[in-house]
């Protein structure tokens, strides 16, 4: 069921996601979709999400914005007034002034995760919540799966410190597993999809900055899922949706973000992880599961969490058990 | 090298992987009902790219860990490349050896041929060094006037779009027709492989009893999975049916012929937990074309697809990306049916091609299943219920439902 609307203010808005948007060029939405995507998601009870683009807008933008609910999701160093503020890189994080009480998204590659991880022990209790989000997730190996294990436990180390400590600050690729006892995924398609400048739905802002002149296996195709003057129009809306993943649908790796860009991108399939997301995912939620033990040798914590023992890092391999 | 041969030497066909070679993608026929819609006389396979995907095969043991194999060589028409197919059938054996491969000795090499070729010197002398290896079917679509209805020869003009007139059609029956005595003289056992049009259906039932006469016992037989079907052809499909039915039975062939559209186990509701298996082997097969390209199935590769773009799973020089697997390994019943199927009260039996589902589907998924067979299974169970009801009651009154529980002859239910 659709709950958010997420409306790209600009070409050039700040991903606060996977994917990356290499547009340069500035294109605004128009203030006229605006106002029709902002009736839509009233009519529709949709929680609306704008993201911002590195510049200040038009005064008349920020008046509309201000006459709906929302939350306000920026690149970090732009303005004031973000509920969530994206960070670009581990190395940004290093001299931040924090704004108490924002979500903080940190995006970072692989390589620079495994190198800069302190940066991210060393933030941890200077925001409520930090999301680490790995940009090029698709392109781990064997190694990296190693490295990003040590990474985990590292960062494992600190929380578990701030914990003992009285502190609950929350990193997603922790502490989320730990609080969760059902799937809490991205929910593209199903809960969210996004409004972009050019007054069309999309899936996500993935989708939108893909192109329908780029080929990402399986020809060209147009991602866009209606308009503003036609309304949704999700071909195969089911896809989705978790009950109709067979891989995800028998997980438990709660916090996975499930990313159907990603699931398009590498096993041509909306529905299907690849072997890295899978993975990543349960080193996440092992090293969640080790740390919920080691915070509980401090004392009782989360009493009804149990997260099970598991032999496998990748639910394809057990496929035949289901 | 005794103990070897002892230790794989046994064929173990259900837990085989088939691997198809796309030698060529041309053919000596213009099927009218053929699937192929981007057939073309220019992608012949050339020794370099079989021996590469060989290679590639054969050194990725772990990656294909299937007891046996069956090496699989399509068209197009299979035979029109004799000559490479016997390099890659004798590379095979002697890399296979070589390598001390666990599918040494437990491999086959299987063929479907439009059969126009197969007196031929160089196919016999095919056969006859590989004979305790090969399954070979020859498709013959039944009696003169439904196979030509359907498998005329290509003509020159076709290349350019210009199709013959009626009149003009010469059909390939007579060009079949005179292999047959001598391929069942090498294969008594095989089966041949119909096609049902809508076009072809008033003339199910005298092909079938035509195959019979020639002394084929085994028909497996299925209607296409596109969506051709008419106002009126699933009661048309029933009534042949019906009597066919009627003539088996009443002929007694029941005891000796097998026709695949007769089944017990098909028209029942099916488990949603229990029997929840993909009924389509695609992305467990795989297949190579000219290009040296790798496919999940011959019906993911550009030539088999009108409507969407191939589905590449690699090459033959980067090699499989398994995560392009990773859908059709994970690819149930339920979810990719709508909740039509999923509720059906006739659904066993019920049979779809994963290439055609993705070939018809909104989107670019494999996900959701074409119904386009719909009426016509539950013609064909209907006539099916007909068939065991009636067959069941003769041998009842007859005393030979015993007898015919320990010999009934077999059909072979894959449809692809």
């Amino acid at each position: 069921m659709l709950q958010y609307l997420i409306i790209l203010l600009d070409d050039t808005s700040v991903s606060f996601c996977h994917y990356d948007n290499v547009k340069k060029e500035r294109r605004l939405i128009g203030l006229d979709d605006m106002k029709t995507g902002i009736l839509f998601a009233m009519k529709e009870n949709l929680n609306i999400q704008f993201v911002y683009p590195d510049y200040g807008l038009p005064q008349e933008y920020n008046d509309l914005i201000e006459t709906i609910d929302h939350t306000k999701i920026m690149p970090a160093g732009n303005g004031t007034g973000a509920d969530v503020f994206v960070v670009e890189g581990c190395h940004t994080l290093k001299d931040m002034d924090f704004v108490k009480d924002c979500v903080y998204v940190v995006r970072t590659d692989r390589t620079e995760l495994f190198k800069e991880h302190e940066v991210i022990s060393a933030a941890l209790e200077k925001t409520a919540r930090l999301n680490v989000v790995i940009t090029d997730m698709e392109k781990f190996t064997e190694d990296d799966f190693v490295a990003y294990s040590s990474v985990l436990a590292s960062l494992s180390k600190e929380l578990e410190r701030l914990y003992a400590g009285g502190k609950s600050p929350q990193l997603n690729i922790l502490t989320d597993r730990m609080m969760l006892d059902k799937m809490n995924n991205c929910c593209a398609g199903d809960a969210n999809i996004t409004l972009a400048p050019d007054g069309k739905f999309y899936i996500c802002p993935a989708f939108y900055l893909a192109g329908d002149d780029e080929d990402y296996g399986l020809g060209k195709v147009k991602f866009s899922i209606g308009d503003l003057q036609t309304g949704l129009d999700i071909k195969n809306p089911q896809l989705y949706r978790l009950d109709y993943a067979p891989l995800c649908r028998n997980c438990d790796a709660c916090q996975c973000k499930r990313c159907v860009w990603l699931n398009r991108k590498t096993t041509y399939e909306l529905n299907t992880p690849s072997h890295e997301q899978c993975v990543v995912a349960h080193l996440e939620r092992n090293a969640s599961r080790e740390l919920l033990a080691a915070i509980r040798k401090h004392g009782a914590f989360l009493p009804q969490q149990e997260i099970k023992e598991i032999d496998y890092l990748d639910p394809f391999d057990k496929k035949d058990e289901w | 090298m005794k103990n070897l041969k002892t230790k794989s030497s046994e064929w173990r066909g259900e837990l085989a992987k088939s691997i198809t070679f796309i030698v060529t993608k041309d053919c000596q026929l213009a099927c009218k009902y053929c699937y192929l819609v981007g057939k073309n006389t220019k992608e012949r396979m050339s020794w370099e790219v079989a021996k590469q995907a060989i290679d590639y095969i054969l050194g990725h043991e772990d990656d294909f860990k299937e007891e046996s194999v069956i090496w699989d060589f399509i068209g197009g028409e299979p035979f029109l490349e004799i000559d490479l197919i016997d390099r890659i059938c004798d590379y095979l054996k002697t890399e296979m050896f070589k390598r001390n491969h666990h599918w040494f000795n437990s491999y086959r090499f299987s063929f479907s041929t439009n059969g126009i070729n197969y007196h031929t010197e160089k196919v016999q002398n095919f056969i006859k060094k590989n004979r305790e290896h090969l399954s070979i079917g020859i498709t013959i679509d039944g009696t003169r006037r439904k196979h030509d209805m359907n498998r005329i020869w290509k003509t020159p003009e076709m290349e350019q779009g210009i199709m013959p007139k009626p009149k003009d059609e010469r059909g390939s029956y007579d060009d079949v027709v005179k292999n047959i005595p001598l391929w069942l003289e090498q294969f008594p056992s095989a089966g041949t492989k119909v096609t049902i049009s809508s076009a072809d259906l008033p003339y199910i039932c005298e092909s079938v009893l035509h195959l019979y006469s020639l002394g084929i016992h085994e028909v497996n037989i299925n209607c296409v999975f596109e969506n051709v079907w008419k106002d009126g052809d699933d009661a048309l499909l029933e009534e042949q049916l019906m009597q066919l039915a009627d003539a088996i039975i009443d002929g007694g062939y029941y005891k000796d012929y097998a026709c695949s559209f007769f089944s017990e186990s098909i028209g029942k509701p099916m488990d949603k937990v229990l029997e929840n298996n993909n009924w389509c082997g695609a992305g467990r097969m795989l297949a190579v074309d000219a290009n040296g390209i790798f496919y999940p199935c011959t019906r993911f590769a550009q030539y088999s697809l009108r409507d969407k773009q191939a589905w590449v799973i690699g090459n033959v020089h980067d090699g499989i990306d398994k995560n392009r697997l990773r859908p059709f390994l994970t690819l149930d019943r339920c979810t990719q049916s709508p909740q039509e199927c999923i509720d059906c009260e006739v659904a066993s039996g019920c049979a779809w091609c994963q290439g055609e589902n993705y070939d018809a589907a909104y989107t670019n998924t494999i996900f959701q299943r074409s119904t386009a067979i719909c009426k016509m299974h539950k013609a064909r169970v209907r006539a099916n219920n007909y068939y065991w009801n009636k067959l069941f009651r003769k041998l009842e009154l007859e005393g030979e439902r015993e007898e015919y529980e320990r010999n009934k002859p077999k059909s072979n239910e894959i449809t692809c």
